[in-house]
C-alpha cells in the first residue's frame, strides 16, 4: 500500500527529510568547516567554503603549543583498559544471573538494576572522599573504576543477561554431553553466539568512557592527566577568552574516531541499539 | 553447607557446583559494583546528616541539612528548573522522536542516508557538541545573528535567563533524538502491515490508525523510552555545564548541577549529599513505579 503510494509524494517526502536533517547535519558540517578557519573568519564568514582561506594550522597548534597528543593518548588508553574489561565482566556477570542458580542471585541482580538507573553523579561525594584518602586523585584509576562498574557497567551486565535468557537451554546441555564444564560452555558455546550483544556493550563502553566529562573534571586537574573532554575547553588565553578556533579544532579531533566508527560500522550499530530497545 | 554434600547425589552436587560457578562469575562486577556504587549511595545517605568541607572531621548535624533545603530557594528554584527541564527533554524528545520514526519509516532509496544524518549527532562527543552550540550561540554568533536579521531584535537565546533553559533543552533534543527515533523505528518496522490495511478498510483515519493500532503495538518500547528518557534527562549534566554552567542567574541549574557547585566548588559535602539523597529517592521511586505500572500500561500482543 505504502510502496504504491510513494512514487506520488515521494518528492514531498524527499523535501521534507532534507529540511528535517538540517538541525542534525550542519552543526557538524559547520564543525568540520570551522576547524580549519581562523578565529576572525570563524566570526565573520562562517558558511565561507573557499578552500584558498582553509588552512590545517590549527590542527598543527593544537599538538604543538598545547599536551594534546599526550590528552588523546590518556582518552585512548583508558578506553582500550574499560571497554575489554567492561565487555569481559559484563559476560560473566550476564550469563550468570541468566543461567546458572546461586544464593542471593536475585537481591544482587536488582541491586545492578538500582546501579543502572541511578546517575553515577549521585555517588561521586563518598567515591570522592575514598579516593582523595587514597591519595587517587589525579591518577585515572577513579576514572576508569566508576567506568566499568557504575551506571555504564551495570547496563553492560542487563543487556549481557536479557541476551543470555534467549539462547536455548539445550545449548548448555549439549555443551555438557561432550564433557564441557560451566566454564567450558561459556567460552565455547555462548561466547561465540554473543558477538552482536557484545558489540553493543562495546559501543556503550567506548562512548560512554571517551564522553565522560563529570568523573575527569572531580579527580584530574593537572594539565597532562586530562582526557580530551575536559582538554577541549583548555584552550583559552590568559584571560579567560576562548580560543575557538583551536577549540573546533580540537573538537574535530575527538570527533573523528568516534564518527568515523560510525560511518564504518553504521547498519550494525544502527540495528543493534533498535534490537536492545525493543526486547528491554 | 558444601562440604556436606553427601556422595552418591550427583543432581545435589551439580546444584553446588552450578552455585559455586555462578557465584565466582557474578562476583568480579558484583564486588566493584558493592564498592563503587552500592556502598557510596550508603554513604551519600550517611554524610548527608553530617556537615564536612572535607578538610576538617564531618560533624554530625542529623535532619538539619533537609530543613536547611526545604527552606532555601536556591535548591527549591534548581528542583523546578529540573521539572521543567525534564518535562521538556521528555516531551519535545519523544514527540520529535515518533515523528521521524514515522518519517524514516518511508519506503524511499536512499532512505539510510536520512537515518544516519539524524543518528549521528548521538555519536558525537557531548562537549564537542555542546561547544558547537556555545559558539553558535554566543551573542554576537551565527544564531542570534541569524535571528536578529529575521527581526527578532537583539536575540542572546543561550545568556538570557527567559530562553537559556529552552535552548538548552532544544540543543540536547537533537542530539540524543536519534537514539529514540531509531529505537521507534525498529518497533514500528515490527508492526505486521495487514493490520493498517484492515483498519484503513474499515475506514479509519490515519490518526485513528496511529492510536488505535500502532501505538498499542509499540506500547512496551514507548514505555521503554518514555522511562530511559526520563532518567536521563534527570541526570545531565555535562552539557548543561558546558553550555551554561548553570546560568544565567542560575537559570539552568538543575539539581545534579546544584549539587556539584556545593560539594565540588563550595566543600559543603553534607548539603551536596542531602542534595543527592533527594534526587536518587526521586529515581528510586520513578523505577519502582515503572515496574509497578509497566504490567498495567503496557499492551502486549499475547
Amino acid at each position: 500500500m505504502r510502496a504504491e503510494r510513494a512514487p506520488r509524494w515521494s518528492w514531498a517526502l524527499y523535501a521534507l527529510l532534507i529540511l528535517v536533517s538540517l538541525p542534525f547535519l550542519l552543526p557538524l558540517l559547520w564543525l568540520l568547516l570551522s576547524a580549519f578557519k581562523t578565529s576572525a573568519a570563524i566570526f565573520s564568514s562562517p558558511f565561507d567554503l573557499d578552500p584558498a582561506r582553509l588552512s590545517a594550522a590549527n590542527f598543527r597548534q593544537v599538538f604543538a603549543e598545547y599536551p594534546f597528543a599526550r590528552q588523546y593518548f590518556n582518552s585512548v588508553y583508558i578506553a582500550a583498559l574499560v571497554v575489554p574489561l567492561t565487555m569481559g565482566l559484563s559476560a560473566l556477570a550476564g550469563y550468570a544471573f541468566a543461567r546458572l542458580r546461586f544464593p542471593g542471585r536475585d537481591a544482587v541482580f536488582i541491586l545492578t538494576l538500582v546501579a543502572m538507573m541511578v546517575p553515577s553523579e549521585l555517588t561521586a561525594v563518598p567515591q570522592f572522599v575514598v579516593f582523595s584518602r587514597l591519595g587517587l586523585t589525579n591518577s585515572h584509576l577513579p576514572v576508569i573504576v566508576t567506568q566499568i562498574f557504575s551506571a555504564t557497567g551495570a547496563l553492560a551486565v542487563f543487556l549481557m543477561r536479557q541476551h543470555f535468557i534467549t539462547l536455548p537451554p539445550e545449548l548448555d546441555d549439549a555443551g555438557r554431553v561432550d564433557g564441557l564444564g560451566t566454564l567450558g560452555v561459556f567460552r565455547h558455546i555462548m561466547l561465540p553466539l554473543s558477538r552482536p550483544a557484545l558489540a553493543t556493550v562495546a559501543i556503550f563502553a567506548v562512548l560512554n568512557s571517551w564522553n565522560d566529562y563529570f568523573n575527569p573534571l572531580i579527580y584530574l586537574s593537572r594539565e597532562g592527566l586530562l582526557t580530551l573532554p575536559l582538554a577541549l575547553q583548555r584552550f583559552t588565553d590568559p584571560l579567560g577568552g576562548v580560543y575557538w578556533n583551536l577549540t573546533l579544532a580540537g573538537g574535530v579531533l575527538v570527533a573523528l574516531p568516534v564518527l568515523l566508527t560510525f560511518l564504518l560500522a553504521q547498519r550494525q550499530f544502527i540495528e543493534s541499539l533498535a534490537a536492545s530497545g525493543t526486547k528491554g | 553447607m558444601m562440604g556436606a554434600a553427601r556422595p552418591g547425589r550427583p543432581a545435589l552436587r551439580r546444584a553446588q557446583r552450578e552455585a559455586l560457578m555462578g557465584v565466582l562469575f557474578a562476583a568480579p562486577f558484583a564486588l566493584g559494583m558493592l564498592l563503587v556504587v552500592v556502598l557510596p549511595l550508603l554513604g551519600v545517605i550517611g554524610i548527608s546528616l553530617t556537615q564536612w568541607s572535607l578538610l576538617d572531621a564531618p560533624r554530625w548535624v542529623g535532619l538539619h541539612n533537609y530543613a536547611r533545603l526545604a527552606a532555601d530557594p536556591a535548591f527549591l528554584r534548581s528542583a523546578g528548573v529540573t521539572a521543567a527541564f525534564t518535562a521538556g527533554i521528555l516531551v519535545l524528545n519523544i514527540s520529535v522522536a515518533l515523528a521521524l520514526a514515522t518519517l524514516l519509516n518511508a519506503k524511499l532509496r536512499g532512505i539510510g542516508v536520512f537515518r544516519t544524518i539524524i543518528f549521528s549527532p548521538v555519536v558525537m562527543p557531548v562537549v564537542a557538541w555542546a561547544l558547537v552550540w556555545k559558539f553558535l550561540l554566543q551573542p554576537d554568533g551565527t544564531v542570534n545573528a541569524g535571528l536578529s536579521r529575521l527581526g527578532a531584535g537583539d536575540a542572546n537565546l543561550l545568556f538570557t535567563p527567559g530562553t537559556a533553559l529552552w535552548t538548552v533543552v532544544v540543543i540536547e533534543v537533537i542530539k540524543a533524538v536519534g537514539l529514540n527515533a531509531v529505537i521507534f523505528l525498529s518497533a514500528l518496522q515490527g508492526v505486521p502491515p495487514e493490520l493498517h490495511e484492515a483498519a484503513r478498510l474499515d475506514g479509519a483515519s490515519p490518526w485513528q490508525v496511529f492510536r488505535h493500532i500502532t501505538l498499542p503495538l509499540i506500547s512496551p518500547t514507548f514505555f521503554l523510552v518514555f522511562i530511559v528518557t526520563l532518567i536521563g534527562a534527570l541526570k545531565l549534566f555535562t552539557p548543561v555545564y558546558v553550555l551554561t554552567g548553570g546560568g544565567p542567574a542560575d537559570a539552568t541549574t538543575t539539581l545534579i548541577v546544584y549539587m556539584f557547585k556545593q560539594g565540588f566548588q563550595f566543600f559543603e559535602f553534607g548539603y551536596a549529599s542531602a542534595v543527592a539523597t533527594v534526587l536518587f529517592v526521586i529515581v528510586l521511586a520513578l523505577t519502582v513505579a515503572q515496574w509497578s505500572l509497566r504490567r498495567r500500561l503496557v499492551f502486549y500482543e499475547s
